[in-house]
């Protein structure tokens, strides 16, 4: 059915700026660092981008405010913004918009300033009504909630939440961007602040400063610029809800669906997958997006994290930069799920390299567990 | 005379001590929020009914505050999911219940309760529930 998106297009670019703390900066000062970086990397210049993807917490119309800031004026822009999972999402659309032929250099990117600017935050316009009347605290409420009934259900534990923590502590020790490096062990996890039961503080994502940017072309393009072409393989994305009690299920995200139509128009299955970033704004996310996405039946996601199986020197590498636990969390994070992905695709992930894989799965989640989009990404081998 | 819309309708059932969900002629589910159509059929003009009141706890989850100098605020807030009887989830409270004492499976009754805010839907342990 969707055939033809399959190796449509590449990645040809990725950048980053501003990660951790970028006190004095906007959120379009950093984001147009991360483009410039993005575009270097690609050996493109502003004036080949054509098609602009954006999405922020920040701004209601955040591509014009990005092409003004830029000086460009593509001639294609789409600012869907379901959460965090936009970014994956926009790499969709964006294939599709390039094999149809809207732009030949689609720019995505984010930034965002939370750190620096604590205390200015915004809350979201739509918050539902039928909730807040209780005061829950989002978006943590939605991922306690999942994390406890996870629990009950199925006998999860802290100490397998925990793993996932100390995972991503494993990874980001070895990446010299990352914000949290310090060795962090399942003691500390369980010993940190309670925040919201179930989840301590080392349960959270980083509140943290930071931008992204990726450049995508069709693929006779992206084999004559500077890097090896990082292909799309295959893309979905699901959602049921906006709110977290209006979600048929808290233990089941709508990723076994995105997962599936990735699967399905990449031809391949998790069996293939060589490495995973999975948008760990909480550590029950990373245990229910593994079930959700096939790597073990329904339940057993808590069992699968023990002994160190996610973190470097295990049989499944995930999230590896460091993740939104210990890397970088802009309040965002779905773009550094790609911009990892093709990093390490690439083979330039430096002490923290994984072995010469030739596929990667990107899983970004939006709002509260409310929007799922998966992407696969490899290799010109993988075509 | 302006015209009372579901939000409307089910707060004024809520102002006068009564817990009602809208009903689908359609498919026969309940539904929670309140719509114009049937999330699950699409059909149009849903009616209001009484519900029981009766559910239980899906899931729970506990923020702990940081102490604040000043107020009274409890350190911890519980909020949890209700499954109603009828079907529909909905988030809420269990305000006469310490937070270590409230169980996901625990059998709870609804009631209106008066806030600041106005009147809201709480829930309490079930008469005989363990």
């Amino acid at each position: 059915m969707s055939i033809g998106l399959r190796g449509g297009a590449a990645i040809v670019g990725v950048g980053t700026a501003g990660l951790g703390e970028a006190a004095g900066f906007s959120t379009m000062d950093i984001q147009a660092l991360a483009v410039r970086e993005a575009l270097d990397d690609a050996g493109l210049s502003l004036r080949d981008v054509d098609g602009l993807y954006c999405a922020n917490m920040s701004h209601v119309f955040p591509a014009l405010t990005t092409l003004e800031y830029l000086g460009i004026r593509p001639r294609w822009i789409d600012s869907t913004n379901v959460g965090g999972s936009s970014f994956l999402v926009h790499a969709l659309s964006a294939t599709m918009a390039l094999q149809a032929g809207l732009c030949d250099v689609a720019l995505i990117c984010f930034g965002a300033t939370l750190r620096s600017s604590a205390g200015r935050m915004v809350p979201a316009a739509e918050q539902p009504i039928y909730e807040t009347p209780h005061q829950p605290r989002y978006p943590m409420i939605a991922y306690a909630l999942a994390a406890a009934r996870h629990m009950a259900e199925f006998g999860t534990t802290r100490a397998q939440l925990a793993e996932v923590a100390v995972a991503a502590r494993g990874w980001a020790a070895m990446n010299p961007d990352a914000f949290e490096r310090d060795p962090l062990s399942i003691e500390d996890v369980l010993g940190a602040r309670m925040v919201m039961d179930p989840l301590t503080l080392r349960d959270c994502c980083l509140l943290t400063d930071g931008a992204g940017a990726v450049v995508m072309t069709r693929p006779e393009r992206a084999r004559e610029l500077r890097k090896p072409p990082v292909y799309f393989l295959g893309g979905g994305a699901a959602s049921s809800n906006r709110a977290v009690s209006q979600m048929p299920d808290l233990t089941v995200s709508a990723t076994v669906e995105s997962g599936a139509r990735a699967y399905d128009m990449a031809g391949l299955g998790p069996q293939d997958m060589d490495l995973l970033q999975l948008y760990d704004a909480f550590t029950i996310n990373v245990i229910l997006f593994l079930e959700d996405l096939g790597f073990c039946p329904k339940g057993d996601g808590g069992r699968f994290v023990e002994g160190g199986r996610i973190g470097p020197g295990g049989d499944v590498p995930v999230n590896t930069n460091g993740g939104g636990l210990s890397f970088t969390h802009p309040g965002m994070y779905g773009i550094f799920t790609l911009i990892e992905a093709a990093r390490q695709l690439r083979g330039e992930a430096g002490a923290r390299q994984v072995d010469a894989p030739a596929t990667a799965l990107c899983h970004g989640n939006g709002g509260t567990l409310s929007h799922q989009a998966t992407v696969i990404l490899g290799t010109g081998d993988t075509l | 005379m302006t015209a009372v819309g579901p939000d409307a309708a089910f707060r004024l059932n809520v102002a006068e001590g009564r817990l009602w969900l809208q009903h689908c002629a359609g498919c026969g589910s309940h539904i929670f929020y309140p719509r114009v159509l049937c999330p699950h059929c699409g059909a149009a003009d849903p009616q209001w009914v009484p519900a029981s009141g009766r559910g239980v706890v899906y899931s729970r989850a506990v923020l702990h505050r940081k102490p604040k100098p000043g107020t009274d605020l409890p350190d911890t807030h519980a909020i949890v999911l209700v499954d109603l009887e009828e079907g529909p989830r909905l988030m809420s409270r269990l305000p006469g219940v310490a937070a270590d004492d409230i169980r996901i499976g625990m059998a709870v009754q609804g009631r209106i309760e008066q806030t600041e805010g106005g009147p809201i839907v709480v829930f309490d342990p079930a008469e005989g529930a363990v």
